[in-house]
């Protein structure tokens, strides 16, 4: 039972003694840290998460020898009753240059493939793509329209590219222009094309970029010619006993550009047909002993799989794959598109968690405020206690005058620590932009991470959770003062000066 | 008259370091009700604490001590407490009065010593007509709002006394009350501590060294070094 006089003391104390505004503000410090700095990493985190699964394959079949065929892999693959679509990949790093003199960026002379600015260094992650197959395995269309809308931010107005509304499937699996575009392009880079528009075909296949390579070079157009420098290996030895290397030039007609969500995918990587870069590779269709090369397989699950389902999937298809594998191969690999993107997302996870220790820290050190406040006080009130001992308050009565006391402190905190967290998830953008238009200064580095805002996602779950953990710490914290002026001796407090 | 404390065979020693210092060395006394009793004796003698012990702020280190019979030395902490709100109101030199709370809210503490918050809720209109009535009585009733620091000395011993007495105990144990003010003063509370004494038929143990003061209740306790050395009825009470 709680004793009239310990409410009543404890409100009195709290409004005038002014070292408890100091408790609470502790309190709504570390709660509002907590809320704003969780909030910000939980929608980063979700929105990284995100971005990094929109630019990967539900499943990736990978590590496989550099001489696989997808026909081997589809006729294994594809009788699986969780296997959805397939679609064959192909990886091969290459330089990409536009062929108008005008649209060339300024690379540094000798500038190599260890430059981080991919988008000036001319190199590039092809992924050979079926256009036909790939559709049915990631969402193409929804990349172009995102890239459409990252460039339309920096003013520049463009609609998504049409290569994959094509069709003839032939023109589609090239990702061939339009007839007229090409032509119109061929006009303009002075490239050989027929005088009369009605007789030209286009012929070069398309070459999908990221946004962010497009962003960085002077304004392209549909058609806008690149020229691709691959290099192989393709097997004996050169002159002089030297390794033999190929490399063949192939020229690109510019399709659009696409937009994942991930900065370095967006950067880095370029989408082609993937026949044509086989054919750069030596396995031209047309060369029957050519084999439909692969490096990769994409696959998409049936929808709704589980995740236990999700992994038995991945197992099964990791031994189908294997099975037709010649002997002795290394282990081939079904990965997750957070498996295949683990040491960025591990990286993101690790900031969040050590965020969370920070906050920790910054709420035990609210709690130690507490816990001194309240100290202070029961040293300053030594007196009072004898008193109230005297006029016949309990023991129990005189600890919870300052258990009271600790526990409003930890509420009005709370309170005021929610309130203020929720107001700036909410105002954190406004002000964020405010202060970048005025001052130049950012609160988050949202460009780093491909984000069109800071992200900031409170769940009400954690909400509650930091209030309640914050009124609870400061409970426990104040139960120790309140335990000492409990067991003061009243005769001791009274003669207390 | 009833005997309302009976103390018999009271010791206190205090340690310092390992050493025992006796400051009670077997004390015995008994208060009727509605008797006066002054405690007299030299710094030292033992009268606070003997006041303490009697007024269960503290446990002798043997001995007996009984309310109404009852022997409470023993009990737990907060027994006492609850016994001492009940049976005990405490006036003392320096006041002791919550810096924070008004000469109102000084008084209505004494009321929630021993009452939950809803039993407390429920009553607190008749409480607080009761502390209004007291600090009337006592001659403060222009002073309900005031603070202890802006009141005088005699005015805040007057809140003191009404604090002891809200809770309508059988005995007052007051420790050198007017020791703190002008002699003028320290007369006025007086004639008004005895004046409620005699309205209410309440016992009072009043440590004192003022032989005048001492004179006007009906016995006088002398102690030194820890004993009583002489028990007295007063002129007043033997011509009575």
């Amino acid at each position: 039972m709680i004793r009239a006089f310990s409410p009543f003391l404890a409100l009195r104390y709290l409004i005038t003694r002014r070292i408890n505004i100091l408790g609470v503000l502790g309190v709504a410090f570390a709660v509002w840290a907590m809320l704003v700095v969780d909030g910000v990493f939980t929608g980063f985190v979700r929105d990284i998460r995100n971005n990094v699964e929109s630019s990967a394959p539900p499943l990736l079949l990978t590590d496989l020898p550099h001489d696989s065929s997808f026909t081997v892999f589809h006729d294994a693959l594809f009788d699986d009753p969780d296997v959805v679509a397939l679609a064959p990949r192909l990886r091969q790093h290459a330089m990409l240059q536009p062929i108008r003199q005008d649209q060339r960026t300024r690379a540094k002379r000798g500038s190599n493939q260890l430059d981080f600015d991919h988008t000036k260094n001319g190199f590039a992650m092809l992924i050979g793509i079926d256009p036909l197959l790939e559709t049915k395995v990631v969402s193409m269309s929804a990349w172009l329209l995102r890239g459409s809308n990252e460039i339309a931010r920096y003013g520049r107005d463009e609609s998504p590219s049409k290569v994959f509304d094509e069709p003839d499937e032939e023109r589609l699996a090239e990702m061939l222009l339009p007839d007229r575009v090409e032509w119109d392009m061929r006009r303009r880079a002075g490239m050989p094309h027929d005088p009369d528009i009605n007789n030209h075909r286009s012929s070069l296949p398309g070459l999908l970029m990221g946004w962010r390579r497009v962003f960085n070079l002077p304004h392209i157009q549909d058609g806008d010619p690149f020229e691709v420098v691959c290099a192989s290996f393709p097997g004996g030895d050169g002159e002089n006993g030297a390794v033999s290397m190929r490399t063949t030039q192939k020229p690109f007609a510019s399709a659009g550009w696409f937009g994942s969500g991930n900065r370095m995918f967006d950067e880095v990587t370029a989408l082609v047909p993937i026949e044509p870069l086989r054919t750069m590779l030596g396995h031209d269709i047309d060369d029957l002993t050519s084999i439909p090369l692969v490096t990769d397989v994409a696959i998409r699950p049936r929808d709704g799989i589980t995740g236990n389902e999700l992994i038995a999937l991945q197992r099964r298809l990791e031994k189908k794959a294997q099975a037709v594998l010649p002997e002795g191969s290394k282990p081939c690999s079904v990965l997750t598109w957070q498996e295949q993107n683990s040491v960025y997302l591990k990286a993101v996870e690790q900031e969040h968690a050590m965020m969370t220790i920070v906050l920790m820290i910054v709420m035990l050190v609210s709690a130690f405020v507490i816990y001194a406040t309240l100290h202070m006080m029961v040293v300053q009130k030594i007196k009072d206690i004898g008193i109230i001992s005297a006029v016949g308050g309990s023991p129990r009565g005189i600890g919870s005058v300052f258990l009271i006391n600790g526990t409003v402190v930890g509420v009005l905190g709370s309170l005021l620590g929610v309130a203020a967290g929720v107001m700036s998830a909410i105002w954190i953008n406004p002000v964020n932009d405010w202060l970048y238009a005025n001052y130049r200064i950012e609160l988050f580095p949202r460009e780093t991470f491909d984000l069109q805002g800071i992200p900031c996602h409170l769940e009400p779950s954690w909400v509650i959770a930091v209030a309640i953990g914050a009124i609870v710490l400061s409970i426990i914290v104040a139960f120790i003062p309140a335990r000492k002026a409990a067991r003061m001796n009243p005769v001791t407090a009274l003669a207390f000066e | 008259m009833s005997t309302i404390l009976r103390a018999t065979g009271i010791t206190k020693n205090y340690a310092i370091g390992k050493q025992q210092i006796p400051v009670l060395r077997g004390v015995d006394l008994s208060i009727k009700a509605g008797e006066k009793v002054a405690l007299l004796g030299t710094s030292g003698a033992g009268k606070s604490t003997l006041l303490h012990l009697l007024g269960l702020l503290d446990a002798p280190t043997s001995g007996t001590i009984e309310y109404d019979g009852r022997e409470v030395q023993s009990l737990p902490v907060g027994e006492r407490a609850r016994l001492r709100h009940q049976q005990v109101g405490f006036v003392f030199q320096f006041y002791h009065l919550i810096p924070e709370l008004t000469a109102l809210q000084n008084v209505l503490l004494a009321r929630m010593m021993d009452t939950s918050v809803l039993q407390y809720w429920g009553k607190r209109k008749q409480a607080k007509a009761s502390a209004v009535e007291m600090l009337q009585h006592v001659g403060l009733g222009e002073r309900l709002h005031h603070r202890p620091t802006e009141l005088s000395g005699g005015e805040r011993q007057r809140v003191a006394i009404a604090r002891a007495l809200i809770a309508e105990p059988k005995i007052v144990l007051a420790d050198e009350p007017t020791g703190n003010l002008d002699s003028a003063t320290a007369k006025e509370v007086v004639d008004l501590m005895f004046t409620i004494q005699q309205e209410r038929q309440l016992a009072f143990l009043l440590v004192t060294h003022d032989e005048g003061l001492a004179t006007r209740c009906d016995r006088i306790i002398r102690m030194k070094d820890g004993y009583v050395v002489d028990q007295d009825m007063t002129s007043d009470e033997q011509a009575r």
